[in-house]
């Protein structure tokens, strides 16, 4: 039978073992990727993150207005079925063109929502990397009043 | 600064659901330059139900001011508390969290 001292160190066990992946997986790519911050080319930015700039397009839904009448508050949201390791965002508006990007781990579902801006007309691509490959998903925003200062 | 983002979770089917809206002037270089101030944005955002991470986000000065960050993840429970923790270009941090419903 089981007591209850062995029954509390399993427990303990468990919270030991779950807490690893979660400090695996704790990574700011602003410390770890700074040259993506200040490419100013969606290709350059996607090389400097996932090694390559060879995508696949599709398997994305990426959502974003058609036409943005204010560029400071664009809303775009993307999910994916991919099991996919990292997503980033990025637009060809502003003068650096790498925007968010998401690490995802077993407990994440590819399924977010942020708000951009952007500068004037542009487009929105957004890349997940998912069993060694990239797939993206792109979309041109209008944006009528430039929201990045512009 | 501590608990100014607002944070709506919602667990439904098993897929918990965060609608996060943190509260940071996002300047850009652009931006601060135009209106004399330095440049200061939200440089990196992760969540945490317990020791599990569930959302991680390191960002640029192009998400919009008091950005809106929409995620959803599994393995959680209604009850359980995820806490947002975001850090700025400058060091300031935020920590804010909010129950699960």
């Amino acid at each position: 039978m089981m007591n209850r001292r062995s029954f509390l160190s399993l427990g303990l066990g468990a919270v030991a073992i779950a807490a690893i992946p979660g400090k695996l997986s704790a990574i700011d790519f602003r410390e770890t990727l700074p040259k993506a911050w200040s490419a100013t080319k969606v290709d350059e930015a996607i090389k400097e993150i996932f090694g390559s700039s060879t995508l696949t397009e599709g398997s994305i839904n990426l959502s974003a207005p058609d036409i943005a009448e204010n560029g400071a508050v664009i809303p775009v949201s993307f999910d994916t079925q991919l099991k996919a390791t990292r997503i980033a965002v990025f637009q060809d508006a502003n003068p650096e063109s790498a925007v968010a990007i998401f690490s995802l781990n077993e407990n994440s579902v590819a399924d977010y929502a942020i708000r951009i801006k952007m500068a004037k007309t542009g487009t929105v691509t957004v890349v997940a990397e998912a069993d060694g490959k990239l797939y993206s998903a792109s979309k041109l925003v209008k944006v009528t009043i430039g929201g990045c200062g512009g | 600064m501590s608990d100014t983002t607002k944070i709506k979770a919602k667990l439904k089917d098993g897929i918990v659901e965060v609608k996060a809206l943190a509260t940071h002037p996002m300047l850009s270089y652009q931006e601060a330059e135009r209106a004399k101030k330095e440049a200061n944005f939200i440089t990196y955002v992760i969540a945490k139900v317990g020791d599990k991470v569930v959302y991680e986000a390191s960002t640029s000065q192009f998400l919009s001011k008091d950005p809106y960050m929409k995620f959803s993840f599994k393995g959680a429970a209604v009850g359980d508390t995820v806490e947002l923790t975001w850090k700025d270009l400058k060091g300031n941090t935020d920590t804010s969290s909010e129950k699960i419903k």
